[in-house]
């Protein structure tokens, strides 16, 4: 099912080293793996792990040390800063942790600020964002600064943001990280629903197994190497969800049980999977970034008509 | 970004640091004032030293003497050169271009009697009466200048009637005030240089009360004028009296002048006439040769005056790049997102350019609204402080002249206000630099 699909990232044999001082610090070590169109893919591991800078590294905000990292074909780390913008402008969303929100703006103006960058007429955004937030529900908070509303709220209105252009990929870093139980619940809930209703790709980062549940996919990172990859099935998850609601807290780590059994029969494949993957990777290297180059060409002249 | 919101939100960032802003701007509104008052006097100070200059004859004269002074390109006094000046010369500097009128100027030193016991004494200038006019000579405030059918008319400055006159009763030769249409004169002519047959006889020519007082003009106050017609009338008798082997060098020297004054048809050619005479090697001199150091002094009073006020220029260009940097450290989180979300780093730039740009533009037009006010002030209530500074620099200081000391010609605000941009720009071009290569992920960990 998987092979059918339309691979959106490809992360290859990437790694990461910080220089503290005089130290190395290893944050990614080798990783790869594929994420797939409309995929819900989660970034799990304790904090520390990597998690976050491998995140980070997809998006395009730190520079890699060595590897490379494909999105929608092209090599993002081999763009300028302009493209590069142009591109996050095009194909990426954001939702921070810490919302990340201009304190100076209402809600409205928020939503609108991706907008203003890709040149879109004051009036035509105006409509695009008040129609987002009124879909994440706050339709009665258009006016109001982020200081007047609170953390769910302002969750709501950095999901609102992310979405508004439309992107094909949301990254999230610990979107619920600073929310109660509940309101991590709603915000969940509601990044997947808007991701399925335009089969956006999201990739989460969290450190929080329950919330891994909400994924399609969960790569598990310890130490900056991959642990597992596990896919779950999503019909499966659909039953489960409806049971979670019902029942507290607790079934999570029951369900969690009960999923680990059966993905260790669907590992074996996946890691079948990833091994054939890196061959042909590596044969068709050299080819897949020349016409990367000269698809990226092609985009930003495209951008450049839009304008 | 398009530049509609680029505005809007470099706008919308101004005014959310209100306070910040208005101090900025409030420097900048400092250095506009001093650049553009400061400037506005030493446009004042020049048009004041050409006014004072006119004040000393027309601008479009030139006299060529019989001792000239030689000067150096400062108007320092170098030498005296002795030319000979005669009627041939005269012919021949009518014919230069430009030229509209020449004329001789002699001297003549007349004694003057009323009745018995008054006695004055009068330097007088000799020239063509139509030439007088072309030269720049007041109107008379009393009586009549020569004509056909009077031209026997002595013409005395406007100081002459009272500081020439003493009373020679007694020995205290106490001062007279002559009063005209009153006092009879007599007038004799003096001749130094040559000997009298008889000591006691010299031609005498009655005036009785034909006399013209000219309007007050400081290059005419203390010396009388007469036509050249009179003169040579009077010459001819007076040479009568004097020894017959004096005779002829005495009728031979009235062929020669002291002076001749000739007058150019526009300011601009005088410069150009006087170089053709020297070409002919006569010296000559002119108030233009007055004007050019008078003029080296306030360019130089301008320069000085215009640092002062760049000075202050430079201290708000300063905290406009202070203001800037400190923005960027408050916003670090802000442009940090900001390029997450996808924008250019040229974007980010042109928002802190404009932003600096914004408040250049600001204090410049405020600067240039309150500069108008103090010059209006400093013209108004400034007077005293003015004159002593003027004084000071210029020897021929008139209190008479009424002169602005500080002028806004029309360049200068749209110079100021293009300036204040300027130095906004420049000065924001650091901080805009460094906001671009702050980077995003940094930028999001940092609070704010």
């Amino acid at each position: 099912m998987a092979e059918e699909k339309e691979k959106v990232i490809e992360v290859r044999n990437v790694k990461k080293v910080y220089r503290m001082g005089s130290e190395r610090i290893t944050a990614v070590e080798d990783v790869s793996f594929d994420i797939y169109k409309g995929e819900f893919c989660c970034l799990l591991g304790t904090s520390g792990s990597g998690k976050s800078t491998l995140l980070n590294l997809m998006a395009g905000i730190e520079k890699l040390t060595s590897g490379q990292i494909i999105i929608k074909g092209k090599n993002i780390h081999k763009m300028s800063e302009k493209n590069l913008a142009k591109f996050r402008q095009k194909y990426l969303g954001f939702v921070f942790q810490s919302y990340n929100l201009m304190n100076s703006m209402t809600a409205l103006e928020n939503v609108e600020f991706p907008l203003v960058f890709k040149r879109i007429p004051p009036k035509r955004r105006k409509k695009m964002a008040r129609d987002m937030l009124v879909k994440v529900g706050l339709k009665t908070r258009l006016e109001h600064k982020p200081k007047q509303m609170s953390g769910g709220q302002q969750q709501r209105v950095g999901i609102a943001r992310a979405f508004v252009a439309k992107p094909e990929i949301v990254f999230a870093d610990e979107p619920t990280g600073n929310l109660d139980t509940k309101t991590t619940m709603e915000v969940m809930e509601l990044i997947k629903e808007v991701a399925r209703a335009n089969n956006q790709t999201i990739v989460m980062v969290t450190h929080d197994r329950r919330l891994a549940e909400f994924a399609d996919k969960i790569i598990r990172i310890l130490d900056g190497r991959i642990e597992s990859i596990d896919l779950l099935n999503s019909d499966e998850k659909m039953d489960k969800e409806s049971v979670e609601d019902t029942q507290e807290p607790e079934s999570f780590q029951e369900v969690a049980k009960k999923k680990e059994e059966k993905k260790v029969e669907k590992k074996v494949d996946e890691e079948d999977n990833i091994q054939s993957l890196i061959v042909t990777q590596s044969e068709t290297t050299s080819g897949s970034e020349v016409t990367g180059d000269n698809e990226l060409e092609e985009t930003s002249a495209a951008t450049v008509e839009s304008d | 970004m398009k530049i509609s919101d680029l505005i809007k939100m470099g706008l919308r960032n101004l005014s959310r640091r209100k306070a910040r802003t208005a101090l900025t701007v409030v420097g900048v509104v400092i250095g506009t004032i001093s650049i553009v008052v400061m400037i506005s006097i030493g446009i004042g100070m020049n048009t004041g030293f050409k006014s004072q200059v006119m004040e000393l004859g027309s601008l479009s004269t030139i006299t060529i003497s019989k001792y000239a002074a030689i000067k150096d390109d400062k108007g320092n006094y170098i030498d005296t050169k002795e030319q000979i000046i005669n009627e041939d010369l005269l012919n021949t500097v009518k014919q230069i271009e430009h030229v509209k009128t020449a004329s001789p100027v002699l001297n003549a030193q007349l004694t003057l009697k009323i009745g018995n016991s008054v006695e004055g004494y009068a330097y007088c200038s000799v020239m063509d009466v139509d030439a007088m006019k072309e030269f720049g000579m007041p109107d008379v405030q009393y009586g009549e200048m020569p004509t056909e059918e009077n031209p026997d008319v002595l013409i005395m400055g406007s100081e002459v009637p009272k500081n020439y006159f003493y009373s020679t009763k007694g020995n205290r030769y106490e001062p007279y005030q002559f009063e005209a249409g009153k006092d009879k004169i007599l007038a004799y002519m003096e001749m130094y240089q040559y000997e009298l047959k008889d000591p006691a006889k010299r031609a005498e020519f009655y005036l009785g009360t034909n006399i013209a007082i000219l309007q007050q003009n400081s290059q005419y106050d203390y010396q009388c004028f007469m036509s050249l017609d009179t003169f040579k009338k009077w010459y001819m008798e007076a040479i009568d009296y004097i020894k017959p082997s004096d005779k002829k060098k005495a009728i031979k020297a009235l062929k020669e002048y002291e002076t001749i004054q000739l007058n150019v048809d526009n300011v601009k050619n005088v410069s150009k006439v006087e170089k053709k005479i020297k070409e002919m090697g006569y010296q000559t001199e002119s108030l233009n040769s007055y004007l050019a150091p008078l003029e080296q002094t306030s360019n130089m009073m301008q320069m000085v005056l215009g640092g002062v006020g760049a000075v202050a220029m430079l201290v708000s260009a300063i905290s406009i790049a202070n203001t800037m940097i400190m923005s960027i450290y408050e916003r670090t989180k802000e442009i940090g997102v900001m390029k997450v979300l996808g924008c250019c780093i040229t974007d980010i730039k042109k928002l802190f350019l404009f932003e600096a740009g914004m408040i250049g533009l600001i204090g410049g037009i405020i600067g240039i609204i309150l500069s108008y006010i103090a010059s209006f002030c400093i013209n108004k209530y400034g007077g005293p402080l003015f004159e002593a500074l003027m004084k000071s620099t210029s020897v021929m200081y008139d209190n008479s002249v009424t002169t602005s000391f500080s002028i806004i010609p029309i360049w200068l605000p749209f110079l100021a206000a293009g300036f204040a941009i300027a130095v906004g720009v420049i000065s924001g071009y650091y901080p805009a630099k460094r906001a671009t290569k702050i980077s995003a992920i940094e930028a999001m960990k940092t609070e704010g």
